[in-house]
C-alpha cells in the first residue's frame, strides 16, 4: 500500500482534517479521524508524560483526550477547528486535574466512547546509540557533563544544579545550551565512534 | 504534508518546558503550540530521548563525571550498588570493581578554598603528566572532588597503580592540592 493510500489526509493542516469530521455520522470520515488520531496522539502522550511522569498514563490520557475530541468533532460542538490544538489542551488539562480521583469514571468513559473510533498511534521515544552518545559526553568539558548528567538524571532545576555547582542559575543554562549543542553535533556527525 | 513551522521551539525553550522550569503563561503557549505542532513536538520526543539514553548511562556507570554528595544519594536511593574509595592527599588505597558494582567514586580530599580552577592529572609511576581534565566544576560547601570512573574501563583494567594530582591553576601558576595513588586490582 502506498504512503497516499494509507494516510489520504496526510498532506492537510490539523484544523482541515478537523473540518472533515466536524459533524460527521459515525464511520463516515474514518480516515480524518485515523489521521487526527495518528498526528495528535504522540503530541497529547507527551503532555502526558510531563504532567503524569508514566507512560501508562500518559498512553491512557492520549486515548481518552483524543476519543472525547473526535466525539466532540462529530457532534459538531468544536466550531471553530482552526483552535483544535487550544481545544485539545483545555482537554488534557480537565482530564489531567481529575486524572487521581477519577480511574473508575475514566473506565466507563472510556467504555461509553469507544465506539467504532480508530485507535492507531505511532509513539516512540527515539534511542540514541548508547555508545556513540557515551563517546560524545566524554568528548564535553567536565563542567558540561556535570550540569548535563546532574540536569537530566533526577530532573532537577537549573536553581538546584547551580547550588550544588557553586554557579549562578545563567552560567547553568549558558552551559546546558552549549553542551545539548554539542552533543547533538556529535550525535550528527559520521566520523563519531559507534 | 503540512507546512513547516513557521515559528518552531528553540531547544532551549523546549528543555526549559520539559524540565518544568517555564512560567505558568509561556508553558501554556509552548503547550498549545506543541499540541498543534509535528515538528515542534518530534522535537521534543528527540529531546526526551536523549535524557533518556542520559540516565540509561549514567546508571550503568559508562560516564567520568564529577557529582555533589546529593547526586549521589538520589543514584543510591535508586538502588545502584556505589562502591566508593576516599582517599586523602598523599595516601594510596587499594581498589577494584566487581560484578555487583553499578558505580565506583573516588573521593579526593582537598583544600579548594580560594581555588579559581583545578584540574585532574594523571601521571605515570615517575609522575610525568599522562593526561590532563581541566577545569573540574567545584562542588560548593565540599573539602573533596567527588568523581564516578567509567566502569567499562575500570573493568578493562589489570593490576595497576594510578597516580592522580589535584592541581589548583590561576594563569600560569599552579599549586598541588593533593596527590592520590589508587592501586588497583582486578576481582576475578
Amino acid at each position: 500500500m502506498s504512503l497516499a493510500e494509507a494516510y489520504p489526509h496526510r498532506h492537510l493542516e490539523d484544523a482541515d482534517v478537523a473540518r472533515l469530521i466536524l459533524g460527521s455520522a459515525q464511520g463516515s470520515a474514518s480516515e480524518a479521524e485515523a489521521e487526527l488520531y495518528r498526528r495528535l496522539a504522540p503530541r497529547v502522550r507527551l503532555y502526558g508524560l510531563r504532567h503524569l511522569k508514566n507512560d501508562h498514563a500518559a498512553q491512557d490520557l492520549s486515548h481518552h483526550v483524543l476519543l472525547l475530541t473526535i466525539e466532540k468533532l462529530r457532534a459538531g460542538q468544536l466550531r471553530e477547528p482552526e483552535k483544535i490544538a487550544s481545544f485539545v489542551l483545555g482537554t488534557c488539562r480537565m482530564v489531567v486535574r481529575d486524572w487521581w480521583k477519577s480511574t473508575v469514571r475514566q473506565e466507563k468513559l472510556l467504555q461509553e466512547y469507544k465506539r467504532g473510533l480508530p485507535t492507531m498511534e505511532e509513539f516512540t521515544i527515539p534511542e540514541p546509540d548508547n555508545n556513540k552518545l557515551t563517546h560524545c559526553l566524554h568528548r564535553l568539558l567536565e563542567r558540561e557533563r556535570s550540569v548535563l548528567v546532574m540536569t537530566f538524571y533526577s530532573d532537577k532545576s537549573t536553581q538546584e544544579v547551580a547550588v550544588q555547582l557553586g554557579l549562578s542559575s545563567e552560567n547553568v543554562r549558558v552551559i546546558r545550551h552549549r553542551a545539548l549543542g554539542r552533543i547533538r553535533d556529535c550525535m550528527t556527525d559520521e566520523r563519531s565512534v559507534t | 504534508m503540512p507546512a513547516a513551522c513557521k515559528t518552531p521551539l528553540s531547544a532551549d525553550v523546549l528543555t526549559e518546558y520539559w524540565l518544568e522550569e517555564l512560567e505558568a503563561e509561556p508553558e501554556e503557549a509552548v503547550e498549545e503550540h506543541l499540541l498543534g505542532c509535528g515538528q515542534c513536538s518530534r522535537d521534543l520526543q528527540g529531546l526526551v530521548g536523549l535524557i533518556e539514553a542520559i540516565r540509561r548511562i549514567t546508571r550503568k556507570g559508562l560516564v567520568r563525571v564529577v557529582v555533589s554528595d546529593t547526586f549521589l544519594n538520589r543514584l543510591r536511593n535508586d538502588g545502584l550498588n556505589i562502591r566508593q574509595y576516599a582517599v586523602k592527599p598523599g595516601h594510596s588505597v587499594a581498589c577494584t570493581i566487581t560484578e555487583k558494582d553499578d558505580l565506583v567514586i573516588a573521593r579526593l580530599a582537598a583544600n579548594l578554598k580560594g581555588a579559581r580552577r583545578v584540574d585532574i592529572v594523571r601521571c605515570d609511576a615517575e609522575g610525568v603528566e599522562m593526561m590532563r581534565v581541566r577545569d573540574i566544576p567545584l562542588i560548593t560547601d565540599n573539602d573533596e572532588v567527588v568523581l564516578t570512573e567509567a566502569t567499562d574501563a575500570l573493568r578493562a583494567l589489570g593490576e595497576e597503580s594510578m597516580r592522580f594530582r589535584l592541581l589548583a591553576v590561576d594563569g600560569a601558576d599552579e599549586r598541588v592540592l593533593g596527590e592520590y595513588t589508587f592501586n588497583h586490582t582486578p576481582t576475578r
